[in-house]
């Protein structure tokens, strides 16, 4: 979606980051002192969430930099490290959680590009592999087009050797990236999913083949690259469409320049879909066999997660048997049943990914 | 509204005119009759001459009760001729109104009614003289969303068969959905709880095959529950949530199916619960017992270690 509003922080300095954004926009900003007339602005609207999505605020980042993922205590959570940079998304997904999240959504860009070099130096000096990513609270590369932050993120990671970036995205993106001196230290992460689910529940997003030539062109450049295939949706013939896209991934990208597949099937809050049901008339995709989880999440009866799951993964590894396939936030029986093992300890799976991030990345193994 | 009391001929009111009835409740009227014999008429019915008869205001179950008792005339208040239509939709509410608070049925009859006359805001402004409680705006609207379904939602949602809950929800869908529904719940007598998770079903079911309700409806497995003529609608209701249950949770009422027949299979004794995890997302089983005695603690411990040598016990985990 466009951008039609732009609010800036009386309180952020018109400095060269925001003048670029500015430019990039073009719009001209309103200055406002009270986030109030913000959420006025978005709430005051008929369907806030889309009117969040074409307004953009510039603000401050009042929390930390730097935040561990939260995950939960029943499903397996890879430890993973945020960097926030922003919060929510010019795109437009039916199943985003993003809209159910943020009360109001708003669309904000951190300024400040200093207080994130601080925040990383400390993350560089520890003695710790970090893997950090800007995706978990928007799209790491819509900002890409309006802000320098994806430019000065992959030049700051370049020369280091203890935090792997991973910039998580559905766009294509990637043109101010591709020149960069990014020393293999970023990895460049596209979330796939079926052509059929792209276009019924993805508005605005890459073509699947966009995203998967962006990825091409990418891995030409030298960068490391990952796959989410999150959220999976279970659907008539969806196997077939899944194992389709995954013979694409190899038809576009070699295997060893993968660091992970990650696959998590479709889990939402329960007030999510009210949201879906109200903004997506036309998706049925809450009313698979969704079942409530032990997170309070709604998440498919598990045989069925576990045997789509079994499918893409053996089809992934007749193609790449020695690549790290993981699950985001699944239990003991699933990793069991899917893939033989279950990293049971505190911190093994995120263990197994450090040590992908340390060999892909050219990484300190010895922080292993 | 200070009418002049007079004394009619019963035969003279218009009894089939019923514009000015707001309470829906047919009940048994011998007790009030014998009242009346008893301690005489407290209250006269209010009635409006028309033409060449009167036709009644407020006063129904008075009227049928001087009826009842063989009575031929009747001391009643009669409004001014020139009287319009709206002072007497007026008085027959707030008759009933202040007398006890409305069902719902009713309120959606009245606000029906009254929107002839009214608008949703003014309703509201005038909701406390008129209804003898405040109205919002919301539920006015809500109230006219549901007044404005078809026959028969007015005597399921008086009956109980349609809850106003589904009522509203309902009140909602395109037409043919809308018949859908009425025709399902004249069929079965369902709690609201129920017939929210009938309608919900329903809707989920169709949207996720991509066909309108009213196809689902025409299932054969779905009519031959709703037209079974030697099953009473509360046993229909266990059904009909039974198949929409299977159709919406395929696989999990497979499953469940399956591990039941397992668990049965096991031949444990009634004190003995076995149960599987809700809904299979945890691994967790349940096993438990009650004995009163040791012999029965015995019993049930020996049921239990014959249970492990039955292969069914294996399949379940
Ligand atoms: S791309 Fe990601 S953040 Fe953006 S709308 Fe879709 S799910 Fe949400």
């Amino acid at each position: 979606m466009k951008i039609d509003t732009l609010f800036i922080d009386k309180a952020i300095p018109l400095n060269p980051e925001i003048e670029y954004l500015i430019s990039r926009v073009k719009l001209k900003p309103r200055l406002i002192e009270n986030t109030k007339l913000v959420y006025d602005f978005i709430n005051d609207s008929g369907d806030p969430v889309s009117k969040a999505k074409k307004t953009l605020y510039v603000t401050k980042n009042k929390g930390a930099v730097v935040r561990q993922c939260p995950g939960t205590s029943f499903y397996t959570c890879c430890d993973y490290t945020i960097l926030h940079t922003g919060t929510f998304c010019t795109m437009d997904c039916s199943y985003c959680i993003l809209q159910a999240y943020f009360h109001p959504p708003v669309l904000q860009y951190f300024a400040g590009m200093e207080m994130l070099d601080q925040g990383l130096e400390k993350q560089f000096r520890q003695n710790k592999i970090f893997r950090i990513g800007t995706g978990e609270y928007t799209d790491s590369l819509i900002w890409e087009k309006l802000s320098l932050v994806p430019e000065f993120l992959v030049k700051k990671f370049a020369h280091q050797t203890n935090c792997l970036l991973e910039l998580k995205t559905k766009t294509v993106n990637i043109e101010s990236l591709l020149s960069l001196d990014h020393n293999g230290k970023t990895v460049l992460a596209w979330s796939l999913n079926t052509p059929e689910i792209i276009s019924s529940q993805e508005k605005a997003t890459a073509s699947l083949t966009a995203r998967l030539e962006a990825a091409g062109r990418a891995e030409s450049k030298g960068y490391k690259l990952a796959f989410h295939f999150d959220p999976l949706v279970i659907y008539p013939g969806c196997e077939i469409h899944y194992k389709k896209v995954i013979k694409q991934i190899f038809d576009h990208i070699h295997p060893e320049n993968i660091v992970w597949i990650s696959l998590g099937t479709f889990r939402f809050m329960p007030k999510l879909k009210q949201i879906i049901e109200k903004r997506f008339k036309d998706s049925s995709i809450c009313y698979g066999e969704f079942i409530l989880g032990l997170d309070n999440k709604m998440r498919y009866f598990k045989p069925l997660r576990i045997s789509l799951y079994k499918q893409i993964i053996s089809c992934i590894k007749e193609y790449a048997p020695k690549l790290l396939v993981y699950f985001c936030m699944e239990d003991e029986e699933v990793w069991e049943k899917c893939m033989g093992f279950f990293p049971k300890r505190k911190g093994e799976l995120g263990h197994l990914l450090d040590k992908s991030a340390v060999r892909h990345c050219s990484l300190n193994s010895s922080l292993l | 509204m200070s009418n002049p009391l007079h004394e009619i001929k019963i035969a003279d009111i218009d009894l089939a005119d019923q514009r000015y009835k707001i309470s829906l409740s047919e009940y048994d009227i011998s007790f009030l009759a014998l009242s009346i014999k008893e301690t005489g008429l407290i209250s006269p019915p209010i009635v409006r001459p028309l033409e060449n008869k009167v036709i009644i205001v407020s006063g129904f179950n008075r009227i049928r009760a001087y009826l009842v008792n063989n009575e031929t005339k009747i001391p009643v208040y009669k409004t001014k001729p020139d009287i319009d239509e709206y002072q007497c939709l007026l008085t027959a509410i707030t008759q009933l109104s202040f007398k006890r608070p409305l069902t719902h049925a009713e309120l959606i009859l009245s606000i029906k009614r009254l929107n002839k006359f009214l608008n949703e805001k003014q309703i509201r402004d005038k909701s406390p003289a008129i209804f003898n409680m405040e109205l919002n705006l919301r539920f006015i609207e809500d109230l006219l969303n549901i007044g404005a379904l078809p026959d028969p939602a007015p005597a399921l949602i008086h009956n109980g068969n349609l809850s106003f809950k589904s009522a509203k929800k309902i009140s909602l869908f395109e037409k043919d959905t809308i018949d859908v529904f009425l025709n399902i719940f004249s069929k079965i007598k369902a709690s609201n709880n129920k017939q929210l998770e009938i309608i919900l079903h329903i809707m989920e079911i169709s949207a996720r095959e991509g066909i309108k309700p009213k196809d689902l409806y025409s299932k054969k497995i779905i009519k031959d529950i709703l037209f079974n003529e030697n099953k009473d609608p509360w046993l229909k209701t266990r059904d009909l949530r039974t198949c929409l249950f299977e159709q919406r949770f395929p696989a999990l009422s497979k499953t469940r199916k399956t591990v039941q027949k397992k668990i049965t299979g096991l031949k444990l004794n009634k004190k003995i619960k076995f149960m599987p995890p809700e809904n299979f997302e945890s691994r967790d089983f349940n096993i438990s017992f009650t004995a009163k005695t040791h012999d029965e603690f015995t019993a049930n411990i020996r049921n239990l270690v014959d249970a492990l040598e039955n292969d069914s016990l294996k399949e379940i985990f």
